[in-house]
């Protein structure tokens, strides 16, 4: 098992240097002049050439590479050409926030989603599945900002009885409970489209688990079904979960750009985003390393754990 | 020699441009309008105004060359208003009772500026001097490529010296003369006077002394400043920042845009403020602000998009009043002249003047921008203010909407005219009633538009002048794409960059509009080789008019130019829209907005209650 670890986190480091090129290439091939995207149509030459020479972009480009690489390993990932911020702290104001705003959809998807396959696996070819299958699947189909305006038109606007938006300025992960009743609408359009995706899985893997023989041999020895879901099952149909969890990290740092911009929760989506828009180099760099980082970990974090809780995996690596 | 807008108007007019960047549809109603609000006065309360897409990241009044955000202005202007204070409500006139000074007098042929400042104090209680312009000036001369609004040949490099006499008086003996209304509308109003007795130091730890007064020290005090202006998460804490003069002080600050004014207890103007905090709370698009106006939160102010107006009567309901004030600018569509081919075309005035007679800018205003919108009649908006719009432009301008007289031009100059298909010259040469230089038989009178996406209110009104234009046969390709690839793309034509890709890759171009300061003068915008002039237009008359109001002192110029520069056409001139806002019904004091310094002055504000 160690050894798996270590070859894996050889494998991630690669991965992630490879990452590092590619993106560095690909937005370094954008056409146009980035000083004059962040300075704009009014920009002397005599501005365009003090931008260039402050960031280093009168350099050749391999020049720029390096000195790029060399600032990452030193925990620097430059400023931002538009914000005039350190990148890091960008991404340290926003990811925070980010995980904890997904982090929450996630765990309320998760609570919903998983009974809910394990109900429809138990019932499974009956009305009852027939009718929530289709529910989450008729949610899950239907665009996000779609949700998200439907909500906010019934519960705010019709209503007033949840606020659209956080207005009042979000300092810190606290800030986002200062004021929990912002929290609600976006909390609940990041789940909807997790549950079916969730169920789904824990459904066909419930299924799959329900017609092996340990489940069989529960049910002739005479224990209680509630027991043998709980205990038996529930462990072995939740690997799959495992799996989708790990590989849904990334998307934990990057963000949730459509309800970033309807919810107004400046968070890692909307900055990724608009670093795109603005030719803002640092920061689209900046963001795609920690997302690639968050998906190799994610990657490895599922491998490991799938390990853990199937021993037949570690034994079979290891 | 170069010119351009400054900074400060420039910067409110950025932060303008990006409220109705994304405007649109609705009903109409008077420019600078909005319901007379009446009740007793009560002292206090908290306003919070929303803003889209605002988020200040620099709050050293003088702001470094790197650093194009406008919303800088928007924070700053609160605490370290310009010497010179622009705008008298929605008046493009300077406001002597906000302005620091007591006194401006020109002499000399308008080239020594006598400036004697009032007995205001700072707000630790300091009294303001003339060494605080002093320290202003001895920072900017020795930094002046690294501050942002510096514009080339103007302040500081066109002062050749300043005395101050006394405490309360400066004296800028400058390089050349200047037309006084253009250098106190363009120049002074850029410029803040900044605390010598707190900011000149070259570290946090540091004692103040007089370092500014040598090259190596301004530089290093510059140094500071910039770094110290540039860390946002000690705005509302660091000392530096707690000595200003206007009439706010900054209280809180969070790097998403969020943040908050309290009194200045030590202001010295006249307008102190009413209320006991403004709030700025950031947007991150129209919808989520319109959402949040709609669900009865506690927004008192917001700019509405024109895309949302017709959400007004259903923001009525919620308790908002509507206004709306015209933007400092001109819009327009920008012509290439020396795109390969197109340039021959567009160089000729009689097909500039065919196209803008074949703009229907009144429908536009109505369809596209819902009557939220300058007519857009020339160089000049009409609603900019009597002294500034010649009769000509109240008249609707030279070129109002008619296909007939297109055609008719273009028939007289040698083109086959095809309604609804595409024009060919079929006499060329350079005759009068021929094509002109450079075009040749069978050329098609075609032309590719380019412009920024993202804008409904943009969509409607080039795909309108598309069809309109067809009517006289002049084909346009409408393409349009982000607003920075545009930016980034395409750059400045004139005789020094041709050729180059970033000329030959556009022919005409629609982004906006272009800011104004108090003084809407054409200076760097249509004078030969101007920073602003991106379609190299030149025009040695048009030259000596700019330099007339500029350097000149006859109240006449202005008209001449605005007029020479309406007939010329070195834009094709569009309407141009206006911000529409909403404030709670029972805040007083909103209206008129002003445009000229960052839209909105809470210091006026209060809010009311029903008379009983």
């Amino acid at each position: 098992m160690t050894w798996y670890i270590v070859r894996r986190i050889g494998q991630s480091v690669a991965v992630i240097v490879g990452v590092m090129i590619l993106t560095f290439i690909l937005v370094h091939l954008e056409p146009g002049s980035t000083a004059r995207a962040v300075l704009g149509q009014k920009a002397t030459p005599a501005k365009v050439a003090i931008f260039d020479n402050t960031y280093g972009l009168n350099r050749p480009l391999p020049v720029q590479f390096w000195l790029y690489c060399v600032h990452v390993v030193h925990g620097d990932f430059g400023i931002s050409y538009v914000a005039g911020q350190p990148v890091s702290t960008l991404i340290a104001q926003r990811l925070p926030r980010d995980a904890v705003l997904i982090g929450i959809s996630t765990v309320l998807a998760l609570i919903i989603g998983v009974p809910m396959g394990l109900y429809q696996a138990i019932h499974r070819g009956t009305v009852r599945d027939d009718i929530v299958a289709g529910t989450w699947f008729t949610l899950y189909s239907a665009p996000d900002f779609m949700e998200a305006l439907l909500l906010i038109a019934v519960f705010s606007v019709h209503f007033h009885v949840l606020q659209p938006s956080f207005t009042g300025g979000i300092a810190s992960v606290g800030g986002l409970f200062a004021d929990p009743n912002a929290l609600i609408l976006p909390v609940i359009v990041l789940a909807i489209n997790s549950v079916a995706g969730f169920s789904q899985y824990m459904r066909s893997s419930a299924i799959e688990e329900l017609a092996q023989d340990y489940i069989r041999t529960a049910r002739a020895k005479g224990l209680r079904e509630r027991l043998i879901l709980t205990r038996h099952l529930l462990r072995n149909a939740l690997l799959p979960i495992i799996t989708i969890l790990g590989l849904s990290l990334p998307n934990i740092v990057a963000g949730a750009v459509i309800a970033e911009a309807i919810f107004n929760f400046p968070g890692m989506g909307l900055l990724f985003w608009q670093s795109a828009l603005s030719h803002d180099f640092p920061v689209m760099l900046g963001a795609t390393l920690i997302i690639g980082v968050a998906t190799v970990l994610g990657n490895l974090a599922a491998d490991i754990a799938y390990g853990v809780i199937d021993p037949r995996i570690r034994h079979a690596v290891g | 020699m170069s010119r351009t807008h400054r900074i400060a108007g420039a910067a409110a007019a950025l932060a303008l441009a990006t409220l109705v960047a994304a405007c649109g549809g609705g009903s109409s109603g008077p420019i600078g309008g909005g319901s007379v609000v009446k009740g007793q006065k009560i002292k206090g309360g908290t306003v919070t105004i929303a803003e889209v897409g605002a988020s200040p990241n620099d709050i050293f009044p003088l702001g470094p060359a790197t650093n194009s955000n406008g919303y800088n202005a928007d924070l700053t202007l609160g605490l370290w208003p310009p010497l010179v204070y622009s705008g008298d409500g929605a008046q493009s006139i300077p406001n002597p009772q906000e302005s620091l000074y007591s006194s401006l007098k020109y002499s000399d042929g308008d080239k020594v500026i006598t400036i004697v400042l009032k007995p205001w104090k700072w707000s630790d209680g300091v009294p303001i001097t003339s060494r605080d312009f002093t320290f202003a000036y001895n920072l900017l001369k020795v930094n002046y490529n690294d501050w942002f609004n510096y514009v080339a040949g103007l302040f500081p490099v066109d002062v050749a010296k300043v005395i101050t006499p006394n405490a309360h008086t400066v004296v800028l003996d400058l390089t050349r003369s200047y037309n006084p209304e253009f250098y106190t509308d363009n120049v002074l109003a850029t410029i803040p006077l900044l605390p010598q007795h707190a900011w000149d130091k070259t570290s946090a730890a540091g004692k103040v002394g007089n370092y500014d007064e040598t090259t190596a020290g301004a530089k290093a005090v510059w140094n500071f400043l910039q770094g110290q202006g540039s860390d946002m998460a000690t705005f509302a804490t660091n000392p530096l920042w707690k000595v200003v003069y206007g009439p706010w002080k900054l209280a809180a600050f969070q790097s998403s845009g969020y943040y908050a004014w309290v009194p200045n207890k030590n202001y010295s103007g006249p307008d102190k403020p009413v209320l006991s905090e403004a709030i700025w709370t950031p947007f991150t698009t129209d919808t989520s602000e319109m959402d949040t106006l709609r669900s009865g939160t506690s927004l008192d102010v917001a700019s509405v998009p024109l895309n949302d107006v017709r959400q007004i009567p259903a923001l009525k309901a919620e308790g908002y009043s509507v206004a709306q004030v015209a933007a400092p600018g001109v819009a327009e569509i920008l012509p290439n002249f020396y795109a390969p081919v197109a340039g021959l075309l567009l160089r000729q005035l009689y097909i500039r003047q065919a196209m803008e007679y074949l703009i229907n800018r009144k429908q536009i205003v109505q369809k596209a921008f819902a009557g939220y919108a300058d007519p857009g009649n020339g160089a000049v908006p009409v609603a900019y203010g009597q002294q500034w719009d010649s009769p000509l432009e109240k008249a609707g301008g030279p070129y109002p909407y008619d296909p007939a007289k297109a055609i008719a031009l273009l028939k007289a100059h040698g083109w086959k005219v095809v309604p609804g298909g595409t024009d060919t010259c079929i006499r060329p040469g350079t005759a009068a009633d021929e094509c002109g230089a450079g075009i040749t038989a069978g050329e098609p009178l075609t032309f590719q538009l380019l412009f920024g996406s993202g804008t409904e209110s943009y969509n409607e009104q080039n795909a309108a002048i598309q069809s309109t234009e067809s009517l006289g046969g002049i084909k346009l390709t409408l393409k349009s794409e982000p607003f920075n690839t545009l930016v980034s793309t395409t750059g400045t034509c004139n005789a020094q960059s041709h050729p180059a890709s970033i000329c030959d890759d556009w022919q005409l171009q629609q982004y906006g509009y272009n800011g104004y300061l108090m003084d809407p003068s054409g200076a760097g915008q249509f004078n030969t080789d101007a920073n602003g002039n991106y379609g190299g237009y030149s025009s040695p008359e048009m030259n000596k008019l700019i330099d007339a109001t500029e350097y000149g002192s006859s109240n006449a110029a202005f008209f001449a130019y605005e007029d020479y520069a309406a007939r010329q056409l070195p834009l094709l001139w569009l309407p141009n829209a206006a911000t529409v806002f909403v404030y709670k019904s029972n805040l007083a004091g909103v209206t008129p907005l002003n445009p000229f310094s960052g839209l909105y002055n809470p210091e006026v504000w209060y809010y009311t209650k029903p008379a009983s």
